[in-house]
């Protein structure tokens, strides 16, 4: 249990830094050192709600496993009264994280071992409602040969929003940023206000605007827009709604604000100097901006990657909304097979699979990036 | 019902719920397998006489403002239904639920929650299949869900003898194929699905199943996911009696068409009671619908039209049953004794425009309403009986059969 | 950036500029339509198709009771959760930035899960714990689930708001004499106090605006987002689109006063 971080660089009260290692002489002072108190207590805490929230103990086991985890906030308290200033100060942390993070082990951790049990699971007769756990792989073939599609689909579909957000996204973060000037305040105000709405009504407003006799579609027939993009097959014949183009519009713009707000944050850190520098140096604000302003805004585009990617990945809402039934989403399976067909066992499979897909994303962004620009 | 026929503005929400009847009376749009009803076109003279209701008193005011007192002390009771399935109180006109609150003194409360058999049951079945109860007294799914709720044994039986008025159930209606002994269910409407289409759309009249599958429609065809309406008229369509069928096979060819249907994209959406704005905004040229509702938006919108295929139309019972538990009995036999009263009844009738389960209401719609007390979508005619069929009870390894397969094809 | 002197770069400025505007109308779009048709007087139960103006829905914007009360419903709820949330969330921001310690990667690594998550995998996991558990899906497993998903966020942005605080402060005051429960109180917290509001505020709109993870959790409860999405099957009256502006219009007050406050406050600490 020596995990540290290196990367945080957080600023720490002086004397704080004279004693950061567990193995210091002061630890060596003492029987019990008080940060593996802390921690170990954190973590069998978590560890010992998680077994108890998903019913791998149950009965007098778990009533000890819950007094175990009493037992360790009392030991933090005892720690803390009988160790002094000092050790009071290395286990403040752990006392501080406590509450919350056993409420994300017991809500967040534990629902989705939870999960991966159910998806191994067998439902016993049509209408049971739980399934019995019977490491039924079977589950996992089913989601892929009968939802494949709609795995393809709702990644698919999620990537091109991705795609078309940064379009969007980058030169409205752009021109507020570099040219906003005092308006900069209001601008970015007027990129979050109209996600001050509900979600459903804004995608209710789409379904209403792109409807076969709505605004869109007369004004794209109006101006003679309307065969180009039949051609190009953002239309079906005379409609939009319910394509997938309608589909990839609403996710694109029900997650625009997670795209342009990263990346302005990470614009406006960019010294204008610089910029200036460069454009004597490469003569052309073309090239300046890819050899300066690009390079370093790439931070806040992958932020806002992953802020939209992993939402639009699994949101059905605006498949529900603008799709048609070809064009079905695997959060909408999901939601289908769990709340419609109760079929817990193949829907908690295909939870599991797209958790464990985005789960390797965030890994490989947090590698290389960090966390600290995601809030 | 006091009802005179005055056209007075009022900011209510329900006045663009207005009566369906007397808008009906107004505009007298219907085409009922094909034949509209010019006689609906007469003004809606013959209702201003005849009051057979209770309580006028109570009349102007919005459901559920007042506290109704009268009969003290009479419980309360939770009644969860389909929307628009009740006569509300608007205008001048006091609906069936606060009619019912004043004379018995009951504080009912009736929720429009009720929007899809499947989705419904998956929701209760996590609660009553563990021994759980849920809040409502009373629900009122389809038949055949009343079916499996009995063999589930998620129902209690009805207090039948509190409710003297059930003799006057529809004969055809007792010990039917879902509750053999009828204990369990009471009728709260039946009905027909047919094709609802909107003539500005489809350019023409349809009269048949076949017309959903137009390529001309392609893309602007509805499909309703209650499956045995749909699959109803397609099975009808293939020639399959869908009222003895017992094998997945029969079913077959049909499902294929519908696979095929909505691979090609001639399906836009399957959807809930929500076809009714897809209709109405032409987004939907033609779709599987329900004979009552299209009926009402025909009024708002003329050129929507209902009709019953050729190849025949699907029909269907939507039944109050108490779910294991419940725990308004006495308060529940109340109503339905109120609501099976054919005065009553006619009230419900008049509005919803469906087929009523109670006998003696079309003797009762004649004093409000004569021309709706000869409509064959409310009181079918012979001919009208011949060409609608109600779904076989299907034995449940069957019926899980047909549910995969038509959960694989509508999507999700 | 000053200005390219060039035609060739001004053409690309304005091309630029005028891209970025219809970036921001396109943003509006769907706002001028559920402002619009909250006057509208609509001919049957959708209001989706344009037919005259009215005051009507706005005179009697609590007319469609069971809207009311969903909405509500919903308040209640993102009241309940943020609270929690936020004395949770802020606990553990101060502790990832005050403190240096062992575990701080990792607990980091969880703390940032629950953001990256689908909301569809944690409103589905969420509802197998309470299955397994035989809890009655209802109004309180919605706030747990709110209070799971707000945790996070406000310790995130709580933390990245007391990044820069200079915690000598602390020493200095607790130096001068002051106990560490007066420290807290009269320094720390006061200069935390914006990055906790800003965030609480963010976590209760995220509450009040979450569709999918309640879905899955509500049980028998009808929360606003709920409603609207049963209102589009049976009947979407105006006072949704009322009640939706009137959300909008408050949330930008909020918005607006938390701005102006904030540059107020730092004029005078500038003076």
């Amino acid at each position: 249990m020596t995990i540290s971080d290196p990367s945080l660089d957080s600023v720490d009260s002086p004397d704080d830094d004279s004693d950061a290692s567990g193995d210091s002489p002061a630890a060596a002072r003492r029987p019990i050192d008080p940060e593996r108190i802390g921690l170990g207590g954190l973590l069998l805490a978590g560890l010992l709600l998680v077994l108890v929230g998903t019913r791998l103990v149950t009965g007098v086991a778990a009533v000890i496993a819950l007094a175990l985890t009493l037992g360790t906030i009392v030991m933090l308290i005892v720690t803390a009264v009988l160790g002094g200033p000092e050790a009071r100060r290395k286990i403040a942390p752990y006392g501080l994280l406590k509450p919350g993070m056993l409420w994300l082990a017991l809500f967040y951790l534990a629902p989705l071992v939870t999960l991966l049990r159910n998806s191994l699971s067998t439902l016993p007769s049509r209408f049971a409602v739980k399934a019995e756990f019977d490491w039924n792989f079977g589950n996992y073939s089913t989601a892929f040969t009968d939802f494949g599609g709609q795995f393809q689909r709702g990644f698919g579909y999620a990537a091109v929003a991705t795609i078309l957000t940064i379009l969007l996204g980058y030169p409205l973060a752009y021109v507020i940023a570099f040219r906003g000037g005092k308006y900069r305040g209001l601008l970015l105000g007027l990129i979050i206000i109209p996600f001050f709405t509900s979600y459903l009504i804004r995608t209710i407003a789409w379904q209403s605007l792109l409807a076969d006799t709505g605004p869109i579609p007369n004004v794209l027939d109006a101006v003679g827009l309307q065969p180009l993009l039949d051609a190009v097959g953002i239309m079906d014949g005379d409609k939009i709604l319910n394509t997938p183009a309608a589909v990839i519009g609403g996710l694109t713009y029900n997650f625009l604000p997670f795209m342009a707000l990263p990346i302005y944050v990470s614009l406006e850190k960019i010294n204008l100097n610089l910029v200036d520098a460069a454009k004597d140096l490469y003569s052309g604000s073309v090239r300046a901006f890819f050899t300066i302003v690009f390079p370093l805004s790439l931070p806040g585009v992958f932020a806002g990657t992953l802020l939209t990617f992993i939402p639009a990945s699994g949101d059905f809402v605006n498949q529900q909304y603008l799709g048609n039934p070809n064009t079905s989403v695997i959060g909408q399976s999901i939601q289908n097979q769990f709340l419609v067909q109760n079929n817990l066992p193949v829907a908690s499979a295909m939870s599991f699979v797209l958790m464990a897909i985005i789960t390797v994303f965030v890994v490989i962004y947090s590698r290389f990036f960090g966390t600290d620009d995601l809030a | 019902m006091n009802t005179p026929n005055k056209n007075t503005p009022n900011n209510d929400f329900s006045r663009m719920a207005m009566s369906r009847r007397r808008l009906l009376a107004r505009a007298g749009v219907i085409g009922a397998a094909g034949m509209s009803l010019p006689a609906l076109l007469a003004a809606c003279g013959g209702s201003d006489d005849a009051s057979p209701t209770t309580d006028a008193g109570s009349g102007a005011e919005p459901a559920g403002s007042d506290a109704p007192t009268a009969g003290g002390g009479g419980g309360s009771l939770f009644f969860e239904n389909w929307p628009e399935y009740v006569d509300p109180t608007e205008d001048d006109l006091t609906g069936t639920v606060d009619r019912f609150m004043a004379e018995s003194g009951i504080d009912m409360n009736y929720a429009e929650t009720y929007n899809d058999n499947v989705e419904y049951f998956a929701k209760i079945q996590p609660l009553l299949g563990t021994g759980k109860t849920i809040d409502p007294d009373i629900i009122a799914p389809t038949s055949w869900l009343v079916g499996r709720l009995i063999a589930l044994g998620w129902l209690d039986k009805l207090p039948i003898d509190q409710v003297p008025n059930v003799a006057n159930l529809r004969p055809d209606l007792m010990n039917p194929s879902w509750d053999p002994t009828g204990e369990y269910s009471l009728p709260w409407q039946t009905g027909f699905a047919g094709i609802a289409y909107n003539i500005d759309a489809t350019g023409r009249e349809l009269n048949s199943t076949a017309d959903l599958f137009d390529p001309e429609f392609n893309g602007k065809i509805g499909m309703l996911t209650e499956m045995r309406d749909t699959m109803g008229l397609l099975m009808l369509a293939e020639g399959v009696d869908i009222s003895t069928v017992s094998t997945f096979d029969a079913a077959a060819s049909a499902f294929e068409k519908l696979e095929a249907a909505k691979n090609d994209g001639q399906i836009r959406r399957f959807t809930g009671n929500d076809y009714l704005n897809d209709l109405s905004t032409g987004n939907f040229a033609a779709c599987v619908g329900w004979s009552g509702d299209v009926v009402q938006l025909a009024i708002e919108n003329p050129s929507i039209r209902f009709v019953i295929p050729e190849e025949g139309g699907t029909s269907w019972a939507d039944a109050m049953v108490m779910p294991k538990g419940a725990a308004n009995r006495d308060a529940a036999a109340q109503w339905m004794n109120f609501c099976y009263d054919p005065v009553q009844a006619a009230q419900i009738t008049a509005w919803v425009q469906y087929v009523s389960p109670v006998a003696g209401v079309q003797a009762e719609l004649e004093k409000i309403d004569p021309e709706l007390a000869v409509n064959p979508l409310l009181f079918p005619d012979d001919a009208t009986v011949a060409r609608t069929f109600a779904f076989a009870n299907l034995a449940e390894d069957v019926e899980a059969e047909y549910d995969a397969r038509f959960a694989e094809i509508t999507g999700a | 950036m000053s200005a390219p002197s060039s035609p060739v770069g001004s053409v690309v400025r304005w091309g630029l500029n005028l891209f970025a505007a219809a970036v921001l109308v396109y943003l509006f779009l769907p706002i001028i339509w559920i402002v619009a048709f909250s006057f509208n007087e609509p001919k049957g139960k959708f209001n989706f198709v344009w037919q005259n103006v009215t005051l009507d829905n706005w005179r009697e914007p609590l007319k469609d009771e069971a809207l009311t009360d969903a909405l509500v419903e919903s308040l209640k709820i993102a009241a309940i959760s943020t609270i929690i949330a936020t004395v949770l969330g802020s606990l553990i921001a101060i502790g990832l930035a005050r403190y240096r310690f062992k575990g701080n990667a990792l607990l980091d690594f969880v703390l940032v899960l629950p953001l990256t998550t689908p909301e569809i995998v944690i409103g589905s996991s969420l509802a197998t714990l309470f299955l397994d558990q035989d809890i009655t899906r209802g109004f309180n497993t919605v706030v747990i689930a709110h209070v799971m998903f707000q945790i996070s966020f406000v310790a995130l942005t709580v933390r990245a708001r007391v990044r820069g605080f200079d915690w000598t402060l602390e020493q200095a005051a607790q130096d001068l004499g002051a106990s560490p429960m007066r420290t807290f109180w009269k320094v720390t917290f006061p200069l935390i106090l914006p990055g906790i509001l800003a965030a609480s505020l963010l976590s209760f709109a995220l509450s009040l605006d979450d569709f999918i993870i309640t879905l899955f959790n509500a049980g028998s409860v009808s929360t606003f987002p709920l409603f609207v999405n049963a209102s589009f099957k049976n009947s979407f009256s105006p006072q949704i689109n009322v009640l939706a502006t009137i959300v909008l219009v408050a949330s930008v007050l909020l918005m607006a006063s938390g701005t102006l406050i904030g540059t107020l406050r730092s004029r005078r600490q500038a003076r």
